[in-house]
């Protein structure tokens, strides 16, 4: 794409987000968003491949139902207690239909329908900016907005959480498995919202870093498929020794640093006597961890047999910036023993 | 306690920056170097007291002999295996010898723990190491569905764990070993306590494993090298047992009733397993069920409470570990000639290979329990304990220990004994590698034999 199209783009990206982090009124909070939405549509359709054009429909779609649902909660807000200040938002109906609204512009069950869609029609790098910064600006007004409706946001968690661990079992194209993941980590995100907005917060930051590391890799690798995975070992062969570690710290297990934001989340949970749905929240783990698991198969623990008829892939030098993926992958491995001191930053 | 780490995560260096015709004689001489200096922790001049080294990590008399059995066995590992490693490339070797550390690191650490959640973290740690062992190079294409088969079974036990201590946490404030003694939950017969209770207790017994939740030990075993199984047998079984000792504090007075139908559940485990054995083909996978008999009889002796349980429990569970990894290493020199791990196909071997049927002798003999071995002891304390229970139990233990025998016997009389078939008559002769590996689990098995005061407990 034209250098300048493509600086113009970032960063208008960029100025929605900011808006919306910045805004306090509520029209302000929607321009931002739907700046952030129009930007990203000419990145998503850049190929021009009917595949991605369908995708990016499908995307600004259900963005602009969302976001129109958020206009009209705010001026149902604004009728009701005639202001339009974000924090101070306390009838139950524009609560609830505000959060309904930032639920389909993330993509958690049971509005989620279009996220495996969407990410399969665009290729990585912009599936990850989808994955990673279009989801900063809903959270940071979720964070703001103190819903107050317990069981709406309970059982927002649970069903992503339950709807992205079987929902990516059957899947072989890696851009569907990863918007499966997407889906289970908000939902773990907003299962603890209301008790410890802290903890959403890390679990979002957490989330990004082993995400970033997790895209990053694929697209080094140039596959889309779990099939196309499995000659990773003779193109980058560190690399593929580090995704097991990048999945399952994705899947929670300790010592990685993917379990931080569930222990803490699980701690917060039995601490607010939710014992049984911290239970059936972590069990749902389990059912992301058998696909994590099954990529780690193809791409590390299995070595595919050496078939010289076919032609193998072309390993050319590789001139492609992994000073990034390296930074991410060890913070994906390393940061657990740094809990308190995370935990600390994070409640300042 | 850190002279012992810190020498462990810096063996992890040594690997890398070895050089490459070095690599096995250094990480072999460095681990037993560590070994040795943690032979100290069996010196304890009280008998019931812990050992502090920092706020984090300490150790008593119910966790030195299993650290000690922990850093003992990595030698044993790194000599076993030496051989099927030989043929791969100089990196995968270094990798290999990696995972076998950072297990080893995390076990100490496990055992060392003074507070519940870092031996939960250290305990799920384990997984991975194990993992990647057996699914990267474990033999057979059954091996992807064993380590699935053993990260769920033992996740899906633990997570209900987590949440548990977490529940514990948050009302009593505290999960440190040194304060557990006086922290009992408030019983009241509310269900949820009974479902914290089988909470708290379920990945122990997964772990161990209990009769009906042990689907995932004989994949395992049976698919992975021959150092995922001696570790897999010798030690992380045993971090269900400790962990069920330890967890046991806090979990009276609801024990009295709950435990019921769990011993039960162990002792008719111990005979099921025990005939299964007696119809295995395979012979990994016989030693594997072997396993689960033993460990059945100690989940019995642990849950029942008492001192004589608890050091019984403890006793066989080191020389369950020696004993089985032990022949785990004689059937992998079975493997190591034939590439087939059925019975048959090796069988007759006194005959070619003598100095090995002694080795064979001698771990089938542990195996069924001979006095004067601590294996006896240990399984005569349970069954006496068991006995003071409830006289019936000496139906199912008595038969399981008769079982045991059959099947031990069996499996001795099978490999060593009767005409050698034409296909093994130009077999490897044994190497002195093997004869060493052996030497080294047997030794210290008969040796406990003089004073088994350093793996009792807390009985005085």
């Amino acid at each position: 794409m034209n250098p300048y199209i493509l600086t113009i783009l970032l960063f208008a990206m960029g100025l929605g987000t900011t808006i919306t982090f910045a805004s306090s009124h509520w029209l302000l909070a929607w321009m931002g968003l739907e700046i952030n939405t129009l930007a990203i549509l000419p990145l998503m359709c850049q190929s021009h491949h009917p595949r991605a054009v369908e995708a990016t429909i499908k995307y600004f779609l259900t963005q602009a139902t969302a976001a129109a649902m958020l206009l009209f909660a705010s001026i149902t807000n604004a009728w009701i207690t005639g202001q339009w200040n974000l924090e101070f938002m306390s009838y139950s109906l524009p609560t609830t239909l505000v959060t309904v609204a930032l639920a389909l512009k993330i993509g958690l069950a049971p509005l989620h329908a279009w996220m495996p869609e969407v990410l399969q029609g665009l290729d990585l790098t912009t599936g990850l900016i989808l994955s990673t910064w279009q989801k900063l600006a809903p959270f940071c007004l979720l964070l703001q907005i103190n819903p107050s409706n317990t069981s709406l946001l309970l059982i927002l968690g649970l069903a992503s959480t339950l709807v992205g661990g079987w929902g990516g079992l059957n899947q072989n194209q890696l851009r569907k498995i990863l918007a499966y993941s997407s889906i289970a980590h908000l939902g773990w995100m907003i299962l603890v919202l209301q008790f410890f907005p802290s903890l959403t917060l890390l679990t979002l930051l957490m989330y990004f870093v082993m995400t970033f590391s997790l895209f990053i890799s694929f697209k080094v690798n140039n596959s889309t498929t779990i099939n196309s995975l499995s000659m990773s070992w003779s193109k980058a062969p560190i690399i593929s020794s580090m995704v097991p570690f990048i999945l399952l710290s994705l899947g929670g297990l300790p010592p990685l640093s993917g379990f931080m934001p569930k222990w803490l989340i699980l701690q917060e949970l039995t601490k607010q006597s939710l014992a049984p749905l911290a239970t059936l929240a972590a069990l749902s783990a389990l059912l992301s961890l058998y696909f994590y698991l099954r990529i780690s198969y193809a791409m590390t623990l299995t070595m595919t047999p050496n078939i010289l008829l076919n032609a193998l892939p072309w390993r050319l030098p590789s001139n492609q910036h992994t000073l990034p993926l390296a930074i991410t992958t060890s913070l994906t491995i390393c940061l657990l023993p740094l809990t308190p001191a995370i935990i600390t930053l994070l409640t300042l | 306690m850190l002279k012992i780490l810190i020498p462990s995560m810096f063996m992890l260096l040594t690997t890398w920056t070895s050089p490459f015709k070095q690599l096995w004689s250094t990480i072999l001489m460095y681990s037993f170097l560590v070994a040795t200096l943690s032979l100290t922790w069996l010196a304890m001049p009280t008998d019931t007291g812990w050992f502090y080294i920092n706020n984090y990590m300490a150790y008593d008399p119910l966790s030195s002999p299993l650290l000690v059995l922990t850093c003992w066995l990595l030698p044993l590992m790194i000599i076993a295996s030496q051989n099927h490693l030989a043929v791969e490339p100089e990196n995968r070797q270094r990798t290999y010898i990696s995972l076998l550390i950072s297990l080893q690191i995390f076990l100490i650490l496990a055992f060392s723990a003074t507070e519940m959640i870092m031996f939960y973290v250290m305990f799920e740690a384990t997984l991975i190491p194990t993992l990647i062992i057996i699914t990267r190079w474990g033999n057979q294409m059954e091996r992807l569905n064993a380590g699935t088969y053993f990260l769920f079974y033992t996740l899906a036990g633990s997570l209900p764990l987590l949440v548990a201590l977490l529940i514990y946490h948050s009302s009593m404030g505290s999960l440190s070993y040194l304060s557990l003694t006086s922290l009992p939950l408030t019983c009241s017969n509310l269900y949820a306590n009974k479902l914290w209770w089988m909470a708290c207790l379920l990945a122990f017994l997964v772990k161990m494993p209990l009769y009906g939740v042990h689907l995932w030990l004989p994949k395992a075993h049976v698919e992975a090298p021959i150092a995922g199984s001696m570790v897999l047998a010798a030690v992380l079984l045993k971090l269900g047992g400790y962990g069920m000792m330890r967890i046991m504090i806090i979990l009276d007075p609801l024990t009295k009733e709950l435990s019921y139908p769990f011993i039960i559940l162990a002792l008719w485990g111990v005979i099921m397993t025990g005939s299964i054995c007696l119809r295995q083909t395979d012979l990994k996978s016989l030693i594997a069920y072997s396993s689960v008999s033993h460990m059945g009889l100690v989940a019995a002796g642990i849950l029942i409470q008492t001192p004589w349980g608890f050091t019984g429990a403890l006793i066989l569970m080191i020389a369950h570990g020696l004993t089985s990894s032990a022949l785990f290493c004689l059937a992998n020199t079975n493997y190591e000639r034939t590439h087939s791990r059925t019975i048959i196909l090796a069988r007759g071997l006194q005959m070619v290979l003598p100095l090995m049927a002694t080795w064979w002798f001698l771990a089938s003999l542990a195996n069924l329990a001979l006095p004067p071995l601590p294996n006896l002891m240990g399984e005569i304390m349970i069954i006496t304990s068991l006995f003071n229970w409830s006289f019936y139990t000496l139906i199912l233990t008595g038969l399981g220990t008769l079982i045991t025998a059959s099947y031990s016997l069996y499996m001795f009389l099978l490999t060593q004994r009767g005409p050698i078939p034409h296909h093994l008559i130009l077999l490897e002769p044994s190497h002195t590698r093997e004869h060493l590996l052996l030497a080294l689990h047997l030794l210290p098995l008969l040796l406990l034999i003089a004073k088994p005061e350093l793996v009792w407990g807390w009985t005085a």
